[in-house]
């Protein structure tokens, strides 16, 4: 059995034979809570390996899209370095870099290009929630 | 509730005893007995016990009703909440018309119940969960009679006119005039984020810049409750019999407690606000009753807030799960609510 189908199954058994039989409302709260986690995380975990190969294209396509939107003029080094991390692939820490740049450098930016960058990254934001909440909502 | 924590299956009588040595002395009453000792599952930052206390005194026999508040030191808001101001703000709250129970006693020395506690007064009451289907019904009925729902804007009405200075509230810190309350709000909520020790997911970095770069400006002062909504009172024969946990109180703008009562956040299958009020019978007689118009630019730049405040308190919360500083399994199920309310705000975002 894969690893997120014995989960569900755990979560299924807790939810409908342990849960049910529990007396104390302490206790039976945690029952049900464990089951919800257990069925929360195997949808992750079946989820995971078409979430990450969707993040790594998410984050390459914005990564190749900055130089364009960001332009060539001088750049607020936070905002560069946050670039340069996302070409290097460092994932979403890289990405939360670079909104924060962003807001701490928009009037070095100027309004156009914050805009521009800020929208951009919004789209791979947008595409990233809404993996997280086919497993969490 | 919190897990792994004294007090639980044979150390809960314990600590009845221990409860009871300890008012025998504060009340001078060597016969005091406890009954109805009651460990109740609401909230997730403190232990609350109820029970009543029968006593001998000036040869009469009294039975008064405490309730016990006591910190664990790993519950949700640890780093911001402390018995000890909500101890000072019960004190200070006692002569005024602000529905809130009376504060007894407050004890830091963890000699005596492990932990730091406080004793107010039980008062009268019942407190459903708007979150359950009991709750709700509860809530709709509540609301179809009508006095509920008056009692509850009225309260917020007390709440939002009262001289909080005159009161002695001022202690709790009075923001900047401006945007000083808005953008302390986002540097406390911003503290707490940091203090997870998680790297912040981008919708929250994006949140956050937004926030800082938005924030209302105004001179409004208030006292504010921080959490004002159904689930959080006290209801005793249709009316708001004492407000509780105080424990994001702040001296602010009243918008803040107006955005919470408005939010969607906070009702569930109906349109009422909070499950109980309509929203135009609201604002009519909030705005009558402080003479405060209100503001829903600001309500909804407080909105944005919640979703902030939101995540934060669920990465605290399945952070203290995560660690293995609670055993709480409602705290390791927060870290999927993370999501939730980062998608909410990149919605009110506009993406």
């Amino acid at each position: 059995m894969a690893p997120d189908e014995l989960l569900a199954r755990l979560s299924s058994t807790l939810r409908h034979d342990i849960g049910p039989a529990v007396v104390e409302p302490f206790p039976k709260t945690q029952a049900f809570m464990a089951s919800v986690v257990l069925e929360k995380l195997a949808a992750q975990i079946r989820l995971a390996p078409a979430h990450a190969e969707a993040e790594a294209a998410d984050l390459a396509a914005l990564a190749a899209d900055l130089p364009g939107l960001l332009g060539s003029g001088p750049l607020p080094p936070a905002v560069a370095a946050a670039a340069d991390r996302l070409a290097a692939g460092e994932g979403a820490p890289a990405l939360s870099a670079l909104v924060g740049a962003l807001w701490a450098e928009r009037e070095a930016l100027g309004p156009d290009r914050f805009a521009a960058v800020l929208g951009r990254a919004r789209t791979t934001m947008r595409a990233r929630i809404d993996r997280q909440m086919e497993y969490a909502a | 509730m919190t897990g792994g924590t004294d007090g639980e299956g044979g150390g809960a009588a314990a600590m009845e005893e221990r409860i009871a040595a300890y008012l025998r002395d504060q009340l001078d009453a060597s016969d005091l007995t406890l009954s109805g000792v009651e460990r109740i599952a609401v909230g997730w930052s403190h232990e609350t016990w109820l029970f009543d206390a029968t006593f001998t005194r000036d040869g009469a026999v009294h039975t008064e009703g405490y309730c016990l508040r006591r910190d664990p030191g790993n519950a949700l808001l640890r780093e911001m909440s402390d018995l000890g101001t909500q101890f000072r703000v019960l004190q200070c709250l006692e002569p005024t018309d602000v529905p809130a129970p009376r504060g007894y006693f407050y004890e830091s020395d963890p000699a005596i119940l492990d932990a730091p506690f406080l004793v107010m007064e039980k008062v009268p009451g019942v407190c459903p969960s708007p979150w359950g289907r009991d709750g709700r019904r509860f809530y709709e009925e509540a609301a179809a009679r009508g006095e509920l729902p008056r009692s509850f804007t009225d309260a917020l009405v007390t709440l939002h006119t009262l001289d909080w200075e005159g009161a002695g509230l001022g202690f709790l810190g009075v923001p900047e005039p401006g945007t000083g309350f808005a953008l302390g709000e986002v540097a406390k909520w911003k503290r707490l984020i940091e203090a997870t020790g998680v790297e912040p997911d981008p919708i929250l970095v994006d949140l956050i810049g937004w926030l800082e770069a938005n924030a209302p400006s105004t001179d409004r002062r208030a006292l504010v409750h921080g959490a004002y909504r159904t689930g959080n009172f006290l209801c005793h024969e249709d009316r708001v019999s004492a407000l509780l946990d105080w424990e994001t109180e702040v001296i602010g703008d009243p918008m803040y407690d107006v955005a919470y009562v408005l939010s969607d956040l906070n009702r569930e299958g109906t349109e009422l606000l909070s499950n109980l009020v309509e929203r135009d019978e609201f604002i009519s007689r909030y705005e009558a009753g402080t003479g405060i118009e209100i503001d829903i630019d600001a309500c909804n730049y407080y909105q944005v807030l919640y979703g902030m405040r939101s995540a934060a308190f669920w990465m605290s919360a399945s952070g203290l799960y995560a660690d293995g500083r609670n055993t709480d399994l409602r705290l390791a199920r927060t870290a999927w609510s993370i999501p939730v309310v980062l998608d909410r705000a990149a919605r009110d975002l506009g993406y």
